[in-house]
């Protein structure tokens, strides 16, 4: 009897110890699988610039406006720092709010680190208006005026996400004159804001604007980006590996203090 | 068939059991100290690594931020004793039954975070992992491997060969 208990013991071990060379296996694939991927992507995201100015739309440069900047700060900065959002993502607005805001107006104000906004917008139904509000952006962005938009976007969300006006919160950062620029451009884009927010069209006007959204996402793809918001930091090349979720300014600052210690 | 068979057999499992515990800990220490994207070995680089965990913890949203500091700090060299007291053998039973509930706790925190719908970097063996199915399932099993490390443990100092 107790040989028998003894057996059914030891038997139980045994499947223990299968399930957990299972285990092994899950592991080692998904070690394997992302330092693939980094591999993949640290190759390929040396070249964003390139890419973007070869895929930039014809009618894009027939508007007399640059690419796309939706960088701020000092691009000599020591540290780079992209952030994949969605703007209607809960978690993206409470990293702009409580972690991105304090770090523009210190580390970016000083020249310590460039933010560079990628948006990243999820197919997520509760998400009606984020592709027309990264289109906003990327507007604002292409004629020098992404960090006045970007922020109003942030601090807005829950009214035009509610109703889809988000050209009354763009109107209300900008001057006149920049506000029918952005106007402009955005007008032949707005596939999700309700006909009465949606600025008037020109015959002919397409959409040049999801171009580079799309190469966005192609960038957040290499990544991998499985969720907003995902940051990607980069020291003078040195890319570390990318984390995700909300973090606390104080722990971020920390981080980009052991960064800047020689 | 001897009746020391499915002891010695126990023993053997046992060993291979603890072994592989102290190496998962030991590896989850070396993959969160180790220095990140193309630094070297230094006080700098382990400085750096370490705060790049606590950002990784504070994204569970469960700790304050000196509390994800603490942690993210006194971790990594835990894991790194714990895998050397469990690969010694040395009073198996407390260094298993310690794994366990350090395992168990992880899996809580992991399970009440996808149940939030909380997405995050996992933490578990270094930064850019990110939590999901498959991170539940691998630290599912090594729960149930420390659990069954931990019962043979004390069985065997119950019926001593």
């Amino acid at each position: 009897m107790n040989l028998k208990m003894h057996s059914v013991h030891w038997r139980f071990l045994g499947s223990i110890c299968a399930l957990f060379a299972l285990a092994v296996v899950v592991l080692g694939a998904e070690w394997i699988s992302p330092a693939r991927a980094q591999a993949q992507a640290a190759a390929s995201a040396k070249q964003p610039a390139k890419t973007s100015a070869k895929s930039a739309p014809k009618a894009a440069q027939a508007e007399q406006v640059g690419p796309p900047n939706k960088g701020v700060g000092s691009p000599s900065a020591p540290i780079t720092m992209e952030v994949f959002s969605d703007y209607q993502c809960p978690m993206c607005g409470q990293l702009f709010q409580q972690t991105l805001r304090p770090m523009i107006n210190d580390y970016v104000a000083s020249g310590k680190v460039y933010l560079i906004h990628r948006d990243f917008p999820l197919p997520i139904a509760d998400h009606r208006f984020n592709w027309d509000a990264a289109r906003w952006g990327t507007a604002a962005a292409r004629i020098g005026k992404f960090e006045e938009v970007d922020t109003t976007l942030y601090d807005n969300v829950r009214a035009w996400g509610a109703d889809g006006n988000i050209q009354k919160f763009v109107a209300g950062a900008l001057n006149p004159a920049d506000f029918k620029r952005v106007q402009k451009l955005v007008a032949g884009c707005l596939a999700q804001t309700p006909q009465e927010f949606r600025p008037p069209v020109q015959a002919g006007q397409g959409c040049s604007l999801d171009a580079y959204i799309n190469q966005d996402i192609a960038l957040g793809k290499q990544v991998p980006v499985q969720a907003t918001p995902t940051y990607v930091i980069t020291k003078r090349g040195q890319r570390m590996p990318p984390g995700s979720g909300f973090v606390s300014w104080p722990l971020m600052k920390q981080f980009l203090d052991s960064l800047l210690t020689p | 068939m001897s009746k020391d068979a499915p002891t010695s057999l126990g023993r053997m499992l046992l060993l291979v059991g603890r072994v592989a515990l102290a190496a998962v800990f030991l590896v989850a220490a070396y993959a969160k100290l180790k220095p990140q994207g193309a630094m070297t070995w230094s006080p700098a680089s382990v400085k750096t690594s370490l705060a790049m965990f606590a950002m990784q913890v504070d994204s569970y949203q469960m700790l304050s931020v000196n509390a994800a500091n603490f942690v993210a700090h006194a971790l990594p060299p835990f894991e790194l004793f714990l895998g050397l007291w469990l690969l010694s053998g040395i009073a198996l039973r407390f260094s298993s039954l310690i794994s366990t509930l350090l395992l168990g706790g992880f899996f809580t925190v992991m399970v009440r975070t996808y149940a939030l719908g909380l997405e995050v970097s996992c933490g578990c063996f270094g930064p850019g992992e990110q939590l999901g199915t498959k991170t539940l399932l691998r630290d599912g099993a090594l729960l149930a491997l420390s659990v069954a490390v931990c019962i043979g443990a004390f069985l065997i100092r119950r019926k001593p060969s």
